[in-house]
């Protein structure tokens, strides 16, 4: 092989692995937060809402019963019924609830749901229990409900209390509520709450929550409010639908907004990072495509080069039968060979240091298991060689038509 | 060999290559120079025709455009069945690739391959398989006397026998012409001699028709008809 066309192909080595060097930080950017979100295990939770615009009819006061469906009991059964749904929950919070632990006061807020359905929920105990179906009072605790906003004095600030949530596990402790009643006085009820584990982080609203019985809560609130609530009719605010596993969350999203919800989940956060990772993927594989245009240039050159010096050559196997596609097919058989090698060896280079890049920033970094900066894909493997034979094809088209089109006598007469 | 001259003109044997009134004019800057100024030909098939003539006469013009590698300005070739002077440029491809063979002068071998791999190469654009190819390229050189050295590259081998691996080339492919352009021009006379024996015996072996450009009045002893151009036209043509 000629010394030219090594250079060639090293042009193409490098335009190859910059790009997938530089995609596959992009991979690597997007594995380590999507891991990061799907490993908060509220993937394949879905949050379901009355849709939005049919509440703002009523506030508007129309006065009618509105056409669009009401986020109540028989919803909550149509939902279960979707193919992938696992449980589903209503929903209803209670906020300004007071507790102490240790003298210390810690405001929270009560998150209820049905505990009929608590054990095929995804919320998983990191100590202690779920409750049993009939605890009507016994709750389970947000992972960071004691780190949540202190109130010592008049300032608030974010401290750890000493006490860990993990420790109140089979204790009472008191909420206290406050109503201000029709005459302007202002109430409190407290309320006994037996704790029976400590909810694994789900990275949503529930690490700062409680989590209790549905109709506790709904009964606090109705405290609170002093009105009865009317599910019937005014539906509940929110519900949980969790699903089978990753898979089905679209299916059964597409079916939940077809009853007319609003849907919210965290695949959908999930997808639209995707596309953005998708935009930082095409800008960084732009960065290491100028490489492969540079190099993509070089294989013109060279098979540029190599037609003027095999000008004879060419207009011999002319002469001797060679038809204008032989030649034209040879030289592009033969750049195509140059992108195809340099796509080669520039994968191997790649797979090479996207292990050091990994290697050097967990040294840097540090971090158990090692670190995912550089993460190469079978995809992004085939398309580089795809790509990188595919730009050798193109970049011998041109060349290969001059050499296919030379006079063959001219040819044979050149030195 | 006077006999099978004798058959030719009694039997039926029809004309192989027929030229008429063939013109090329080549354009030098806003000249145009007639090099082919109305040629007429008729070539029998196994005739072993000799082109004489000084330089500038047109006979190798003549050669090229017989063989389609220069296209006429104007009349008519044919060879066989087969319009020349009207074929486009891939059909003439085929054309050579199946009835026609070259000798050069300067022996056009490719110099990265092997003697072998020269004659196969012929082939290779016919579509030929590997194993068969290899076959008939040791039968060609067997033919040119040159098996023992067909691993050796062009530089390595002396111009004779550069030559004789650029016939059996020629050869091949069975073509029924062989075109050869001064073939013992860059040989010594005994080498020359030696060449012009195997052309020869090619000839009346294999009933293959020669056209062969030369200077070289000795080489003409072995041809059917010596044709003298002058001036882009023919001088003289006798049959012997």
């Amino acid at each position: 092989m000629k010394f030219r066309t090594i250079l060639t192909i090293i042009g193409v080595v490098i335009g190859t692995s910059s790009i997938i060097v530089m995609v596959s930080i992009g991979n690597g950017a997007q594995k380590s937060i999507t891991d990061e979100l799907s490993g908060i295990g509220s993937v394949t939770t879905l949050q379901v809402y009355q849709d939005l615009s049919s509440m703002g009819m009523t506030s508007m006061g129309s006065g009618k019963t509105e056409d669009k469906p009401i986020l109540n009991d028989d919803a909550i059964k149509d939902m279960k019924k979707i193919d992938g749904v696992v449980a589903v929950t209503p929903v209803v919070n209670l906020s300004g609830g007071e507790i102490e632990v240790d003298r210390e006061q810690y405001g929270v807020s009560l998150m209820g749901v049905d505990y009929g359905v608590l054990e095929d929920m995804r919320y998983e105990t990191t100590s202690g229990k779920k409750p049993g179906a009939n605890d009507e009072n016994s709750v389970i605790l947000g992972k960071d409900i004691l780190t949540s906003l202190t109130y010592t004095g008049a300032s608030t600030q974010l401290t750890e209390s000493e006490v860990k949530p993990e420790d109140l596990i089979g204790q009472n402790i008191s909420m206290t509520i406050k109503r201000t009643n029709a005459n302007g006085e202002e109430e409190i009820k407290t309320q006994k709450l037996k704790v029976t584990g400590v909810l694994e982080s789900t990275g949503g609203n529930e690490d700062y929550s409680v989590i209790a019985n549905y109709n506790l809560v709904t009964e606090l609130n109705e405290w609170q409010t002093g009105k009865k609530a009317n599910v019937k009719k005014q539906g509940y605010t929110q519900a949980l639908v969790t699903v089978e596993d990753s898979t089905v969350v679209n299916a059964v999203t597409t079916e939940v907004e077809a009853m007319e919800f609003t849907v919210f989940s965290m695949q959908q956060i999930l997808d639209s990072m995707g596309s953005v990772f998708q935009m930082l993927q095409i800008l960084l594989g732009g960065i290491g495509g100028v490489a492969l245009l540079v190099a993509c240039i070089g294989i013109v050159n060279t098979m540029t080069m190599s037609i003027y010096e095999r000008t004879k050559e060419i207009g011999i196997m002319k002469v001797i039968g060679a038809s204008i596609s032989d030649i034209r097919n040879m030289f592009i058989a033969e750049s195509t060979m140059i992108g195809l090698i340099g796509g080669l060896v520039g994968i191997v280079i790649s797979l090479v240091l996207s292990v050091l890049i990994n290697l050097i920033a967990g040294f840097f970094i540090g971090g158990e298991g090692g670190v995912t900066i550089s993460f190469i894909t079978p995809g992004l493997v085939i398309f580089a060689l795809v790509f990188s034979a595919l730009v050798g094809l193109l970049s011998g088209v041109r060349p290969a038509i001059k050499a296919a089109n030379l006079s063959s006598l001219d040819a044979i007469r050149s030195e | 060999m006077v006999e099978t001259r004798e058959q030719k003109e009694r039997g039926s044997i029809k004309i192989f290559i027929q030229v008429r009134d063939l013109h090329k004019d080549f354009k030098l800057g806003k000249e145009d120079i007639n090099i082919l100024k109305g040629i007429n030909l008729d070539i029998e098939q196994g005739e072993m025709v000799a082109l004489l003539g000084p330089s500038g006469s047109g006979k190798s013009t003549f050669l090229n455009v017989l063989g389609g590698l220069v296209p006429p300005t104007s009349g008519d070739i044919m060879i066989r069945d087969y319009h020349i002077s009207e074929m486009l440029e891939n059909e003439l491809c085929l054309f050579r690739r199946e009835h026609l063979g070259f000798i050069f002068q300067s022996y056009n071998l490719i110099s990265t391959m092997t003697a072998m791999e020269n004659v196969a190469l012929a082939l290779t654009f016919a579509g030929v398989k590997k194993e068969i190819r290899k076959k008939r390229a040791i039968e060609a050189l067997e033919v040119v006397g040159l098996v023992d050295r067909m691993g050796h590259k062009p530089s390595e081998l002396s111009g004779g026998q550069q030559q004789r691996v650029s016939i059996a080339r020629a050869l091949v492919n069975h073509p029924e012409i062989i075109l050869a352009d001064e073939p013992t021009g860059n040989l010594d006379s005994k080498t020359s001699a030696d060449i012009m024996e195997m052309i020869y015996r090619l000839n009346r072996e294999e009933n293959q028709t020669f056209v062969i450009v030369t200077h070289d009045p000795d080489t003409t002893k072995y041809c059917t008809k010596v044709i003298h151009m002058q001036d882009g036209l023919i001088e003289s043509e006798v049959n012997q």
